[in-house]
Formats: C-alpha cells, sequence, structure tokens
C-alpha cells in the first residue's frame, strides 16, 4: 500500500474510485453498474440510497480505512435528513483529510 | 454481521463505540437505521452500542412467522450471547421495547436497565388501529400522509426505488407473513410488569397515542421513571436530541 505517498488530488481520485465500488456493492442491483458515481452525485437524489444502505456503507468504510476515518461520529454530528442529502464527494473529502492527518502509528 | 441463530434464523447486527453495552432495538417497519443515525452515534462516544434488524426488517431474514414477543426476544436472546457476550442495557423503541421487556423479565441476571421509548403495552389492539387506519386511508389521503414519519411520508411522495423497498417490507409483514395475528395475541400483564426488578425509564410523546402504555409502565413497575418528550411516535426521528440526552442520563447515571 502506497496510500500516503499520493498528492492529494491522485488520492481523491483513488478514495472516490474505492468509495464508487462500495456504493456499487451496497446498493447490490444491475442498474447501479451503469450510474455514473462522482464527486457531485448526490446520496439521495440519484443513488436514493436507503439509510440502512448507508449502516452498510459504514461498515465497508471501517473495514477498509480503519479507525482514523470515523465515519460514525462523523455522521453523528449530522440530521438524518443532511445525511441523505449528502454528495459523494462530501465523503470521498473527509476520508481523504483523515487520512492525511498525521498517523502514530 | 450477519449473525446465525439457533432458531434457525439469520439476523444482521452491526456495532459502534466501545465501552458498557447498549443494545438497541428498532420498531415494527423499521431497520436499524432508526437508531444508527440518531441515538446511537452519540452514545457510542462512551458505550458499546449493538443495533440488530428483527427478523422480517431490514438486512435480517424474512421469515414468514415467529413475529410473536417470545419468538423475538428468543432472537435478542441470541444477539446477546452470540455478540454482546456481558451485560446489557436494552433501548427499545415501540415494539422493540416489548421484546426487551420480555428478555428482561426472562433473563433478569443479563439485564443491566431497560428503555421503553414510545413501546405499546399489550393487549394491543390492533385490529381497531388498523380499521381506524384505512378508514382514514380511505377517506384522506394527506391525513393518511401526515400520520407517517417524516422520512417515510417523503419516500413515498417522491416515489422511487426507496418507496418500494418500504412498501415491500410493509407488504410482506402485514399481509405474507404471521405479524397481525402474533401482535394481537401478545400479552404483557400487570402482574408480569410488578416483577421487572432491574430499572426502567419509559420515555413517551406529548402527543402520542400510545402515551396510556408509558403511564401504566410508571405505575406498575417499581421505581419506574417516566419522561415525556414533546413529539408524537416517532421520537428517535423527531426529537433525537432531547431523547438522547434521556438515555444518556438514565444509562449513565
Amino acid at each position: 500500500m502506497n496510500e500516503r505517498n499520493e498528492r492529494p488530488v491522485e488520492r481523491q481520485v483513488t478514495v472516490l474510485a474505492d468509495v464508487g465500488t462500495m456504493i456499487r456493492d451496497v446498493i447490490g442491483e444491475d442498474w447501479v453498474e451503469e450510474v455514473p458515481i462522482e464527486m457531485n452525485t448526490s446520496f439521495a437524489r440519484d443513488l436514493e440510497l436507503e439509510s440502512i444502505e448507508f449502516v452498510a456503507l459504514a461498515e465497508q468504510l471501517k473495514a477498509k480505512f480503519g479507525k482514523g476515518v470515523d465515519f460514525a461520529s462523523w455522521l453523528g454530528s449530522m440530521e438524518l435528513e443532511q445525511i441523505l442529502q449528502l454528495r459523494v464527494g462530501q465523503l470521498v473529502e473527509f476520508i481523504v483529510r483523515c487520512n492525511s492527518e498525521p498517523t502514530t502509528a | 454481521m450477519q449473525l446465525g441463530t439457533d432458531n434457525g434464523v439469520t439476523l444482521h447486527v452491526q456495532e459502534l463505540g466501545s465501552g458498557p453495552p447498549v443494545v438497541m432495538i428498532h420498531g415494527l417497519f423499521g431497520n436499524l437505521a432508526t437508531w444508527y443515525f440518531t441515538a446511537a452515534t452519540e452514545l457510542a462516544k462512551n458505550h458499546r452500542v449493538i443495533v440488530y434488524d428483527l427478523r422480517g426488517h431490514g438486512k435480517s431474514a424474512r421469515t414468514p412467522r415467529g413475529y410473536d414477543v417470545a419468538s423475538m426476544a428468543r432472537d435478542l436472546d441470541a444477539v446477546v450471547e452470540g455478540v454482546v457476550r456481558e451485560d446489557a442495557v436494552l433501548v427499545g423503541h415501540s415494539y422493540g421495547g416489548l421484546i426487551a421487556l420480555a428478555f428482561a423479565l426472562r433473563c433478569r441476571e443479563r439485564v443491566r436497565k431497560v428503555v421503553l421509548v414510545e413501546t405499546p403495552l399489550p393487549p394491543l389492539d390492533t385490529g381497531a388501529a388498523v380499521s381506524r387506519y384505512t378508514q382514514v386511508a380511505a377517506h384522506d389521503t394527506a391525513a393518511m400522509l401526515a400520520s407517517l414519519p417524516s422520512a417515510v411520508r417523503e419516500a413515498l411522495v417522491r416515489g422511487g426505488r426507496r418507496a418500494d423497498r418500504f412498501l415491500d417490507t410493509v407488504r410482506f409483514l402485514s399481509i405474507e407473513s404471521s405479524l397481525r395475528d402474533d401482535l394481537a395475541r401478545a400479552e404483557m400483564s400487570d402482574a408480569a410488569l410488578a416483577t421487572l426488578t432491574c430499572p426502567l425509564l419509559a420515555v413517551y410523546g406529548t402527543t402520542s397515542s400510545v402515551r396510556p402504555s408509558g403511564e401504566r409502565a410508571a405505575r406498575v413497575v417499581p421505581g419506574a421513571r417516566y419522561v415525556e418528550i414533546e413529539g408524537g411516535h416517532d421520537l428517535p426521528q423527531e426529537a433525537s436530541a432531547p431523547l438522547t440526552r434521556e438515555l444518556v442520563r438514565f444509562i449513565d447515571g
């Protein structure tokens, strides 16, 4: 894994690809394979993500990015309606921000 | 994670945070997101929070039968035995509270505290509720929509996949499963309630029709604490912040 050696822009592209794969997996229906998942894709309007699918997404994020990305707390700071209005890019930026902060691992 | 149980039912379970365990149980037609995106993330700062989908709901197995309180309390038992593995606080919304109560009455030593949020206590007058509801729905669409939780209402009005999924759950549970018969047979006597030995918190909405059940619990269960919060039946979503404050105060107090 050379994640920390990537430049921010490259890192964003990598994370977007990872998140896109997870979203397709969580929804698990054929149509979503055809839908482009980009930074300005809306979870509610474009993907119609259900709250329970958000939970499944949270689980996958935890497995992939570890404890440094505290997705649950981030979501906890928002109302449910705000969560459903989120764009994919906001999640990607949050992950990039968490991962680029220095760790003492 | 998916948890296989001795009952042959596979349950979808999720965990957040670490600390003393709190199991949160959603109500009928909901799923674990009822708690996950409301009180659970706040409680998870200092607790290990375990949420799961009831059988027939969310990502748990759709079984044709077993929606009675005793069977669902056995499902909860499987979660406590298979995942929690220590004494826990139980928090249940609506029917989830009844499941928590049934488990606490059967396995006293494994339950630290119980919270009922908008839990109707049997006998459940489901026949009357359904016919009232059908009458309203037949005559007044706006009133029917207004009676639904806001997230459900918006999904239905918008249509699309989320509305389809919700209606699919309702159709399965109310037509294809034994739920309605199971609900009609539910029992919870004052004599049984009076034997609860752990601390109980009952939280009900000021405008909810279920409120008399909370008053009954407060009257019958020794030492019960009763709190009303502004709102209706759907308190976890409608009044997440004040509800969470009450939960933290009771659980950590």
